[in-house]
């Protein structure tokens, strides 16, 4: 039977309806003829129990429940006992069962048999065992041992455990000896924390009292879609909208734009500027926290465009060095000044700094990656940052607030089981560069302390003998690092790579042993802890579903297991470290195979949680290791507001400082260890501060790569509220809702830019464009949008998979991506003074052609 | 007799798909194909207006459960296949469906194929079809995998999980089987084997920003009619006379 098409429901005219629609009287009985009316047969829901367990699908890592019918994982929720995510998993949370019942997870170990490794090149994949696969490891990282060479093994770790990664990131280097070992960390938001770290000492993600607070605003970041803590802010956002002070500082209309009372749709890496004439604003309409900052002795507000003013007029409480950020950086910021600079109309800096200060200090300024991860993004985070601290809202009820945790034990120590060539190697210098006088990577404000994960693949591309041996877990850095053709480079040289992971991925594709890992939400076993919502937590993980395959969590399971194989050719080391000093807190009992190994580890941290040598204070106390594993999560107190203030800021001065004696004296100290000055630092690492502008927070105009005449528009990168950290595509439920990212396409890819712009260029929807960066080109679908200005485009970083799987890949066997990886285009850059890696502020021009 | 029904806050909702994700997975519906969405719950979205003063709007979509249903009047089977309970839910029975699409067809909310336009929220279906002999869990059915020996399969899984879908819901049938066969529509039960039973729909349920209320319209004390009393509502397409029973209020965005 052949119907006629129908004619589509138009989006216009459901708007129309709902205008003219009415709260129309409705009939208490339905007007369907009566002979259609009749009872429905009896149905009842699904036999099976919710299971606690932990969700990484993003850093939130939240405390679900997985619904389990007969050992299979088939529905997610949040843990209901969860006071940070209030019951509720984000969309993320739901593809869990997508991603644990993959037709394409790798099922058992395989190795390559194509000596040939490259980007499109067949590994010719066979399965063989774990005992042959970990033999093949386990030789070659004591070849390099024997060699005198084990500080060319190197682990690079990607998604973790917060417990569990102390068994592999945290000993298996350390027993072995090597200093090559890395986190992925620096790729994600690291610079964040150098704004609340050299303002106020907390090098840390901020929790923020959203149930308290009446002005957000979201700067850099969309909360309702990524940067953590998203369920919570879904929780608390209808709310905040009927408050009536939603703010939002993004270049493209993103979730929290879209809904927000005032969108400013900046022009990238102006942030700064901004910052500078919002602080300019609250200070000479003298609307700054009297509690938090002080006042002028004689009450008369001195702050006056252009004028400087005598430090000895004002009488700080909380903070330091207000006035001289006012003369070294903010005088001349004015809202004009600013409207130049960032697009954004004087009269809505105005109005929304205005907004602000009404609500201070119940106000959050939520600064996030959009701010921070560029390449002079360090001072971009404390500008906007320290507007939390002009408005009083630091550490205060409605404010933002630094992190909660909770008691967790340590694993025993190791160090009886560190032999002599082990700490031998402990003494070379990590191959990332940190602390190199062009990357001070000061996180804690100590240079030299922060990963620079992304600059790894360069160290390996300018010396091929500095790896030889590359363990990696739950990372693609070939697909998620900017410049990521030069992962492909450096692995395709690698001699040796084993890649722990659930899929063939991009850089699975470089790896000579594959080890397939467990979907740790639903299948392995760890204790995580994270916090938001002003509440630490610990959560459980653990095998909900009975697994169907061949595959072993990588941090206890496969470490037991290599260690046992360490063992068997001559090192006991790591053996003896695991089986000798792990014991059951319950029984003192140790373990005699992997599976007892990994839960008794889950237990010895956890211990201090269900059996407290002193009562907790938090939840009720669980009443022992069954208790905990039955209700998944436990949580602390609630945070106690103004932690830091009566001088007990981490800072030099215990202070919030305007002024960062914290960064100078960092500075300083690597200046030194160059017997040079902080200005020569700044210089050689792309800064262009000089003199005493570099410490304080202050305005850097966005650097950028590739010329506007050649590469006219700066390109916008932001994250899928879908992304589960780019591990999801392969599911059909991403593919089929990618819409709800705002101006997206399901099972598309596309890049949006102002209907303008198409025009001048002779572009259209649908088009398939090739955009080019310096670095490199992807092609992808066009999409004209007006969620975008002028001279920018858009797009959401998740599809642009060659490998992977057949649904997240175009065709997985010819490498052909569906849509394009943002990551081949971004150059590879940093914000040298954290060491992150730069993704946003328009530093990445393109040029954007019809292919 | 209770009158169901659901209200959904547009300024709470976010837009963030969490419902459309729950709904699927507590149904079982299957994926796209044939110009069949299989979304019992969908998206209709659009961004309107130049920059800067752009907005961009979300509206959840589901079954209206028309108390003029369309549909209902369409469905040529007696006693129909489509069918209206005394509590109001438009309610389908798998077992004397003949697949005649006439309930798609005469649906407002729905188009008998859907084009490109599905893709980004422009349209969308309530009711889908799954065709005439064919599978109706097609991914589970294929058995190549992507790297032999080494990858599993989707009839692999299926197998090893036991279930097809490996994650099936498997709740207990009523009119509705938690997998559809060949050669009927689906549409939204208002999950009528979970709301039957004291629980909420699993839209409901998963909305993070409490978004949704289901309930009794005519029971005073039901928060649904709380909210319907205090705040103006809206449906869609109202103008077609179909008395939809899924509700709106409040507005998406601030500056809309």
């Amino acid at each position: 039977m052949r119907l006629t098409r129908r004619a589509f429901i138009q989006a216009s005219c459901a708007t129309a309806a709902m205008i003219a629609a009415g709260c129309a009287t409705q009939a208490t009985t339905p007007v369907t003829s009566a002979m259609a009316v009749r009872k429905a047969k009896p149905a009842g829901p699904a036999a099976g129990e919710w299971v606690a367990t932990t969700c990484q699908g993003c850093t939130q890592w939240c405390a679900i429940e997985i619904f389990v019918e007969e050992g299979r994982a088939v529905r997610v929720r949040g843990n209901q006992l969860s006071k940070t995510n209030h019951g509720h998993c984000c969309p993320r949370g739901h593809l869990i069962p997508q991603q644990t019942y993959d037709p394409d997870r790798v099922k058992q170990p395989m190795k390559r048999t194509n000596p040939l490794k490259g980007r499109g090149v067949d590994p010719k994949w066979v399965p063989i065992t774990w005992d042959e696969a970990l033999d093949t490891v386990a030789d070659k990282m004591l070849e390099l041992r024997k060699a005198d060479e084990a500080h060319k093994f190197c682990y690079i770790r990607g998604r973790y455990s917060s417990t569990s990664t102390e068994l592999l990131y945290g000993t298996l280097p350390k027993i072995y000896g090597t200093t090559n070992y890395f986190s992925h960390s620096a790729i994600c938001a690291e610079a964040e924390k150098m704004g609340p770290g050299l303002t106020q000492g907390f090098f840390g993600y901020r929790d923020y009292d959203l149930a308290n607070m009446q002005c957000v605003v979201a700067w850099g970041t969309d909360p309702l879609a990524s940067n953590r803590m998203v369920p919570n802010v879904i929780h608390f956002f209808g709310d905040l909208l009927a408050k009536g002070a939603v703010i939002c500082v993004d270049p493209r209309l993103s979730n929290t734009a879209a809904k927000a009372q005032e969108w400013l749709p900046i022009k990238p890496g102006t942030d700064g500027a901004l910052a500078g004439a919002i602080a300019h604003v609250l200070l000479t309409e003298g609307l700054w926290s009297r509690e938090f900052v002080g006042d002028f002795k004689d009450g008369k507000n001195l702050f006056v465009a252009g004028k400087a003013v005598d430090e000895a007029a004002f009488a700080e409480k909380e903070t330091y060095g207000l006035v001289k950020w006012w003369n070294i950086e903010l005088k001349d910021r004015t809202p004009a000044w600013a409207e130049q600079e960032t697009l954004i109309p004087a009269a809505q800096i105005l109005r929304v700094t205005r907004m602000m200060a009404k609500a201070a200090p119940k106000v959050g300024i939520w600064m996030g990656p959009g701010v921070a991860m560029n390449p002079r993004g360090t001072y971009t985070a404390m500008v906007v940052h320290a507007l939390n601290g002009l408005l009083g809202s630091i550490d205060v009820e409605g404010g933002v607030l630094q992190s909660s945790s909770v008691p967790l034990a340590a694993f025993p120590k190791s160090d009886a089981y560190v032999d002599e060539i082990a700490k031998g190697y402990s003494k070379h210098k990590k191959i990332d560069g940190r602390g190199a006088k062009d990357m001070p990577a000061m996180m804690n404000a100590n240079p030299g302390s922060g990963v620079v994960t992304n600059n790894i693949a360069n160290a390996m591309l300018k010396d091929p003998g500095a790896v030889k041996v590359l363990l990696a877990s739950w990372n693609n850095f070939n697909f998620s690092c900017t410049g990521a053709g030069r992962w492909d480079k450096a692995l395709a040289k690698l001699p040796f790579f084993a890649h722990m992971v659930t899929n063939a991925s991009e850089m699975t594709q470089f790896a000579d042993i594959v080890l397939p890992a467990t979907y740790n939400s639903s299948e392995g076993m760890s204790v995580v802890s994270n916090m938001g919502n002003c509440y630490g937590y610990a959560s459980i993980q653990q095998p909900a579903a009975k697994r169907l395959w061949d595959v072993k969590q990588e941090e206890n399971e496969v470490m037991w297991l290599l260690a046992a194989k360490f063992k068997a050719k001559g090192f006991p080391n790591l053996f003896d470290y695991y089986s000798k000093e792990f014991k059951d807190p319950e029984t003192g009992k140790t373990p005699t195979n992997e599976f007892e190994f990994m839960e008794i580890a889950a237990k010895i941290t956890s211990a201090t949680l269900w059996k407290p040598k002193e009562p907790l204070k938090g939840d009720a106390p669980l009443a022992g290791w069954a208790d905990f594993r039955k209700k998944g999560i436990w949580a602390g107190a609630k945070y106690s507001y103004k932690k830091g203030w009566g001088g007990k800021f981490a800072t030099e001065t215990k202070k919030f400082e305007f002024y960062s004696e914290t960064l100078k004296k960092g500075l300083a100290a690597h200046a030194k260890k160059y017997e040079t000055t902080p200005d020569d630092i700044l210089t050689v690492c792309g800064y262009v501060a000089r003199g005493e502008v570099a410490f304080v927070p202050h305005y850097e105009p966005p650097k950028r790569h590739g010329s506007v005449d050649e590469y006219p528009f700066a390109f916008i990168d932001y994250k899928s509220r879908l992304n589960r950290e780019g591990r999801s595509q392969n599911t059909p439920w991403y593919q089929e809702f990618k819409k709800v990212d705002p101006g997206d396409i399901s099972w598309d890819d596309v890049l949006k830019m102002n209907p303008a712009d198409g025009a001048k260029l002779g572009l259209k929807s649908g088009d398939s464009v090739r955009v080019t960066s310096t670095t490199g080109a992807i092609v992808t679908r066009l999409k004209l949008w007006e969620g975008v200005r002028q001279g920018t485009v858009a797009k959401c970083y998740g599809q642009g998979h060659w490998a992977y799987g057949r649904i997240a890949a175009a065709d997985y066997a010819k490498a052909l991506p569906r849509g394009g990886n943002n990551n081949d285009i971004l150059v590879d850059d940093y914000d040298r003074l954290s060491g992150a890696t730069a993704r946003n502020g328009g530093f990445t021009g393109v040029r954007v052609q019809k292919a | 007799m209770a009158r169901l029904g659901m209200v959904i806050d547009l300024q709470r909702c976010v837009g963030c798909g969490a419902c459309a994700f729950a709904c699927k997975a507590e149904n079982n519906t299957r994926d796209r194909a044939g110009g069949q969405s299989h979304n019992w719950a969908d998206f209709l979205m659009k961004s309107e207006g130049t920059f800067p003063a752009t907005t961009h709007w979300v509206m959840p979509v589901l079954c209206n459960h028309c108390s003029n249903a369309p549909c209902v009047e369409a469905c040529p089977v007696t006693p129909k296949a489509m069918f209206k309970t005394p509590e109001g839910i438009t309610m389908h029975d798998d077992e004397t469906c003949i697949g005649c699409r006439a309930c798609q067809n005469a649906c407002p909310y729905s188009n008998v194929e859907l084009n490109t336009t599905s893709l980004d929220g422009e349209t969308y279906s309530v009711i889908s079809f799954n065709a005439f002999g064919e599978s109706t869990q097609p991914r589970w059915a294929d058995d190549t995998p992507m790297i032999a020996g080494c990858t599993a399969t989707g009839a692999a899984t299926a197998k090893a999980a036991g279930a097809n879908p490996p994650m099936k819901n498997a709740f207990i049938a009523g009119d509705v089987d938690p997998v559809r066969k060949a050669g009927v529509v689906e549409k939204c039960t208002f999950c009528h084997h979970r709301t039957s039973k004291g629980l909420q729909p699993a839209c409901v349920e998963a909305c993070p920003a409490h978004a949704r209320i289901f309930g009794d319209q005519d029971d005073p004390n039901a928060e649904i009619a709380r909210v319907l009393k205090a705040q103006k509502s809206v449906v869609l397409k109202e103008d077609k006379g179909t008395r939809p029973n899924v509700r709106y209020v409040g507005k998406y965005s601030a500056r809309g």
